[in-house]
């Protein structure tokens, strides 16, 4: 049988791609043996015969080459643990050659970021403050960014997952969902986001929402929720997420620099070149603790505002945390800590007494059109 | 798993055949039909909104949906969305592609896809989008292109430049730098300063003989703009 294939040898004659062969290292230099080719010839190179430098895309491939004029042959050896045996068995001349040329490239690497200059020097000094965290700077270049312009990022990529699941166009489903957002978003005093919400047959159990105003509920969450406010709650959480911006400051630290560069140059064009590429990683943002422990308190707020029983979305995660653990999805991004317990808790405790206003649906009804097309376990 | 292109050309497809329990990692959307017997494995582990972090870091999940021959042996036949050719190419464990994210179809099971950041410069400038795939492992890899698929063979120390919307997939082997383009070359709009990659051999440079982003201008001229 053949042996693996470590290594790719080009040359004169040899496919563009390189041709598959086999190296060792012995004592005095390499051993080439080609793998399923009939272009190479088995080959020992003493390492007297050969030179040595970096090369390949990340500067981590070994690139030997030997030979003159078009019997030249370059071999790229890009397995660690061969370049590792390569360099403790050839003599120290042939690697102060290759520490030469790790030095050039450190030295093209540096001579590359001085061209950035000044500009960059100021723009990396606000990145680095983002990554650690600074959260002033985040809501500052947040607070930078038009409500139009988040829209725009939210609705493309709200289209494009749209696009390619089963969106439910009507039924007692959707009405229901309308119905919650509608009392709900009624209530946001100056709101600039026109919410659109959509209703996703899948069997996840979860919601999200996007930045500018885009809800996807999944019918497996309205399946596992035992009332109308249960999925009331999570819904009123998530648009309190679009509300607090909560999207757009996980998005501004995760693109850091590039989004920093981007609105301080006021290319906002190219920042949303740049999130449209990053496409659904935008619906999978984890938020932070506290923007969690923020859109609960509002959230609860938001529901009180509409008359809504505001308990929904604890009873919801209380109820399911016992044997859903693991199939949960919302768990994953909302982990139901004891802390965040309590303070939701304490926060419902601490509003005012009233009576809440029904909804005009019925959710067993709701439920039942959603049919069982997820297999009953 | 065994493969066959339908249709060579503008509108081609990949017939893919898998034996019991072979899975196929395909482009999510690429599907067009199967055999009963093949499972879409739509699990995305860790939650629909797992953590961010890990997506990038492993980049699987959004990219692809892998195919399962599950209830026995069967065939899948996949389409990319945009009308351009497709090609097969065989990983033997030590080639590696880096490739485009519109521009990977489907992977057999021993593929290896992680998504690979691209440097600050490089993927700021880069048309080629924020996120490439690095491909690398044992077994077949389909690539798709917009527009026919054009391949470039360079030798050590040999040059090419492309321009960047162009590009679909390239050896690892090959290095490369993003430079604005001097006049002359058609900036794509899209890219937005018409920027080219300078190609360094020695590897294999796949291209595109059409520009996604210079077509979806030529379109947009003729809808109507409302407001
Ligand atoms: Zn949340």
């Amino acid at each position: 049988m053949n042996p693996t294939p470590n290594a790719l040898c080009f040359g004169d004659g040899l496919p563009g791609a390189g041709a598959p062969c086999h190296v060792t290292v012995s004592a005095d230099g390499l051993i080439m043996v080609p793998v399923g080719t009939s272009l190479l010839v088995e080959e020992a190179i003493a390492f007297t015969a050969m030179s040595v430098e970096a090369g390949g895309l990340d500067h981590d491939q070994l690139v030997v080459s030997w030979g003159a004029d078009a019997s030249v042959r370059t071999l790229y050896l890009k397995d660690p643990a061969l370049i590792i045996a390569f360099r403790r068995a050839a003599p120290s001349s042939l690697m102060a050659h290759l520490e030469r040329a790790a030095e050039q490239v450190r030295r093209a690497r540096h001579s590359h970021r001085a061209l950035w200059g000044s500009v960059v020097g100021v723009v990396v000094g606000l990145g680095l403050m983002l990554w650690f965290g600074s959260d002033l700077i985040v809501e500052w270049a947040v607070a930078r960014i038009p409500v139009q312009w988040e829209q725009k990022l939210g609705e493309t990529v709200y289209q494009d997952f749209l696009s390619k699941e089963t969106v439910l166009k009507e039924g007692p489903a959707v009405s229901a969902v309308q119905e919650m957002a509608q009392r709900m978003t009624a209530k946001i005093p100056n709101n600039p986001y026109t919410f659109q919400v959509s209703v996703v047959q899948s069997p996840v159990v979860n919601a999200f929402a996007l930045p500018g105003g885009y809800v996807v509920v999944f019918t497996g969450l309205m399946k596992k929720a035992e009332s109308g406010e249960e999925v009331a709650g999570v819904l009123s959480h998530e648009l309190n997420h679009v509300l607090q911006r909560h999207g757009l400051e996980r998005m501004v630290k995760m693109l850091g620099l590039a989004a920093v560069v981007g609105i301080v140059l006021g290319d906002q064009q190219g920042v949303l070149g740049l999130a449209k590429q990053l496409g659904m990683e935008l619906a999978t943002l984890k938020f932070g603790r506290e923007q969690e422990t923020e859109a609960d308190v509002t959230g609860i707020r938001l529901l009180h505002d509409a008359r809504i029983a505001p308990d929904g979305m604890i009873r919801f995660f209380e109820r399911l945390s016992e044997k859903d653990k693991e199939r949960v999805e919302l768990f994953s991004t909302h982990p139901m800590s004891a802390a965040r317990a309590q303070r939701l808790k304490a926060e419902l405790a601490a509003l005012p007494k009233q009576a809440p206003e029904p909804f005009t649906f019925e959710w067993k009804g709701v439920q039942d059109s959603l049919g069982t097309s997820e297999p009953k376990k | 798993m065994k493969c066959e292109i339908l249709y060579p050309g503008a509108f081609p497809m990949v017939r893919v055949y898998l034996d019991a329990n072979e899975t196929v990692k395909a482009e999510s959307g690429a599907m067009v039909a199967a055999s009963p017997s093949i499972d879409i494995e739509s699990k995305m582990e860790g939650g629909f909104l797992g953590a961010l972090s890990r997506k990038m870091l492993s980049g699987e999940k959004f990219f692809f949906q892998t195919l399962r021959a599950g209830r026995g042996a069967g065939e899948v036949l996949l389409a990319p969305t945009v009308p351009g050719e497709i090609v097969l190419l065989e990983l033997d464990g030590v080639n590696e592609y880096m490739v485009q994210k519109d521009g990977f179809l489907a992977g057999a099971e021993g593929v290896k896809i992680e998504s690979k950041m691209q440097s600050l410069t490089r993927g700021l400038l880069g048309g080629e989008g924020f996120f490439i795939l690095k491909i690398g492992g044992t077994g077949q890899l389909i690539l798709n292109s917009f527009g026919a698929i054009h391949k470039i063979e360079l030798k050590p120390n040999e040059e090419y430049i492309v321009d960047n919307s162009h590009l679909v997939a390239w050896t690892s082997t090959t290095t490369y730098n993003i430079e604005k383009a001097s006049s002359g070359w058609i900036a794509s709009l899209t890219s937005g300063e018409g920027l080219v990659c300078r190609f360094r051999g020695p590897g294999v440079v796949y291209i595109q003989s059409r520009n996604p982003g210079s077509f979806g201008n030529w379109i947009r001229q003729f809808i109507p703009v409302s407001e």
